[in-house]
């Protein structure tokens, strides 16, 4: 196979940005709506063709932000988003860890039925969740929705991390172990460290997941404990008079993970790519 | 510093056993070589000494305490891996003191040690770098200033060299030899490299199919091996090994695969008796009137020559010191001396001759 030339390599590189921004135009373009359509007036939102020069007015993000019970909301999502983290990555990252340590032949079957899990259908899995709620008198509460993302996302938690373990060398836990650790101690001050770009994408993951799930919240939450997502679809309805409201809110709704992302995306880029690249 | 002593130590893995009844005495400050091909157990043993596996049955006893079932901690011993295994987010320092760290040692103390070790390892510049900053030598070096920061009773050492370029090799064979000269610890140090073995152990122990094979000094192994086994594992070219039987004056050995070869002087074997003969390459040298032979194939390593010859159809390796201008096909003439030649029965593969 010969080697492309240089013009033929640049021509090449140019046909693969194009097809990125078109890519990336198309991606954006909802959300681009969405902003526009916060921005406009009703009766701008929803003329054809699609008004390109309108009065922009910040009413309905004010509006959003002040009235409706947004941040009320926006601190159920954070409050339940927050437990799924904190109990979901640690978890799954002891479970990772004992089955990246334990032989390969007892750990396949376990991760085959996490799998397994993690294919089933979660609308099967919210009405179970939904009776033991119901059973345990917990409906409406924060620990029981937090349990509930805790148990469809650790499958996805436990996967990755497992991966990232397998990546640590055993020598390590053994090493140290001779130099006086105990097991926990070895995975605390050994490997712990060395997995923490695992655990931030983990995090992240497991926070998109909790933060953004609609189909659990709308079930097992009411008054007091419904999340943004719940909350945001019951803004607009079929009344078009308030879409441009329900934009303002998915744009509210989008700051806090953008947030987030922005500042862990240095880990996100290391803790996905790690191992790629033997170092 | 201290005695270990293993006893009748066995080891499965599920119901495929890779340790059959290995018992070792090592004294105190001896610097033993665990050595052997691929898969024959060394370690395994190495990691049950550590504490890594857990022994079958039989016992390790380190300094008189059996510490067959106690946690690596609690055993007092250092170990050097293959891959050194460095804590990859600390640095040099703080991987050294690592151990010390975690027996509760006061910062004062930690830091002396350390520099303590990072002198006798000529590591005080590194002290601060990270592992991924440090070249395959360095790290050696630093995996061996962890180990003995703490003074433990027992070295141990994984095939440590094994990642290392030829030269460096050669540069920390010297060093740990050194090293053990100062520190006068038990070493039990593992590798499949018979010279390694030969050129630091004081005492080597071959393994093959997880049996110890022979204990013995490194020159005890090579004027004397015990069996057919360590007659070839041992020595560099190996041994030349030919099946046959002594001739009927017992001055000459016929060939199975055909042909004679002479000898100078009578065979210390009964005539007939069917048996493997082994003979060094070194110990083979030319003259005018010895057993015919045709040069094969010269390797010369600068130093030696090595000369692969055909003697009446077998093979055999002979090592010359002299700058010979031999040529490949070249007919040639060889003298075997008699009292270099080891004898092993054929059927049992042991030792015959003293």
């Amino acid at each position: 196979m010969s080697a492309q030339s240089y013009p033929g390599r640049r021509r090449t590189t140019w046909v693969i940005f194009i097809a990125l921004c078109v890519f990336t135009f198309i991606n954006l373009t909802p959300l681009i709506w969405a902003v526009l359509t916060s921005l406009k007036d009703p009766r701008d939102a929803f003329t054809i063709p699609p008004t390109i020069i309108f009065e922009p007015t910040l009413k309905y993000h004010i509006e959003v932000w002040t009235e409706n019970d947004f941040v009320f909301y926006l601190m159920n999502s954070l409050i339940i988003s927050a437990g799924t983290v904190f109990i979901s990555v640690p978890a799954g990252s002891l479970a990772a860890y004992a089955l990246s340590r334990i032989p390969r032949r007892s750990a396949g079957p376990i991760l085959s039925a996490l799998f397994t899990i993690r294919m089933f259908p979660h609308m099967l899995l919210a009405i179970p969740f939904f009776v033991m709620g119901t059973f345990l008198n917990m409906i409406d509460t924060y620990p029981l929705l937090i349990l509930a993302l805790v148990a469809i996302n650790q499958p996805f938690t436990i996967w990755l991390m497992h991966c990232f373990f397998l990546e640590i060398p055993r020598d390590l836990d053994e090493a140290a172990a001779i130099d006086g650790c105990s097991n926990w101690q070895a995975f605390r001050i050994v490997i712990l460290p060395l997995a923490r770009p695992g655990m931030t994408v983990a995090a992240l993951f497991s926070l998109l997941l909790s933060y953004n799930e609609f189909l659990f919240a709308l079930i097992l939450t009411g008054t007091d404990t419904k999340t943004l997502p719940v909350a945001i679809a019951s803004f607009g309805g079929e009344d078009i008079s308030s879409w441009s409201l329900s934009a303002a809110g998915a744009i509210g709704i989008m700051l806090p993970i953008v947030l987030v992302m922005l500042l862990l995306q240095r880990h996100l880029v290391r803790g996905l790519t790690a191992g790629a690249v033997k170092g | 510093m201290a005695p270990l002593t293993i006893q009748q130590a066995t080891k499965s893995f599920g119901g495929v056993q890779v340790l059959h009844g290995v018992t070792i005495d090592i004294d105190d400050g001896e610097f033993v070589v665990l050595v052997g091909p691929s898969g024959c157990g060394k370690s395994t043993l190495l990691r049950l000494i550590a504490g890594l596996e857990d022994i079958t049955s039989g016992g390790i006893l380190i300094d008189g305490k059996d510490v067959s079932r106690l946690h690596p901690k609690d055993r007092d011993i250092a170990m050097v891996f293959q891959s050194y295994a460095l804590y990859p987010h600390m640095t040099v320092a703080e991987n050294m003191g690592f151990s010390l760290r975690m027996r509760g040692a006061k910062s004062d103390e930690q830091r002396r040690k350390v520099g303590q070790a990072a002198g006798i390892l000529d590591l005080d510049a590194l002290l601060d770098r990270y592992p991924r900053q440090l070249s395959g030598g360095q790290r050696q070096r630093v995996a061996m200033g962890r180990a003995i920061v703490r003074d433990p009773k027992v070295f141990l050492f994984d095939e440590p060299l094994s990642n290392l370029d030829a030269k460096l090799r050669v540069q920390m064979r010297s060093e740990i030899r050194t090293l053990h000269k100062k520190l006068k610890t038990t070493i039990v140090y593992v590798t499949h490299d018979q010279i390694e073995a030969m050129t630091m152990a004081d005492k080597i122990v071959v393994m093959r199919g997880g049996h110890v094979e022979q204990i013995g000094s490194p020159m005890t192994l090579y004027d004397a091996p015990a069996n057919v086994f360590v007659a070839g594992f041992i020595g560099s070219p190996a041994m030349n090994l030919l099946k046959g039987r002594i001739g009927a004056d017992a001055q000459s050995f016929d060939l199975d695969a055909g042909g004679a070869l002479q000898f100078t002087s009578a065979l210390d074997a009964r005539p007939g008796q069917s048996v493997i003969l082994g003979i060094r390459p070194e110990d083979v040298t030319l003259s005018d009137n010895g057993s015919p032979a045709t040069v094969k194939l010269i390797e010369p390593t600068g130093a030696d020559l090595h000369v692969n010859l055909d003697v009446a159809g077998s093979d055999i390796t002979a090592v010359f010191h002299e700058r010979l201008s031999l040529k490949e096909g070249q007919d040639v003439s060889l003298e075997l001396p008699a009292d270099c030649v080891h004898l092993f029965d054929a059927e049992t593969e042991t030792r015959l001759s003293a």
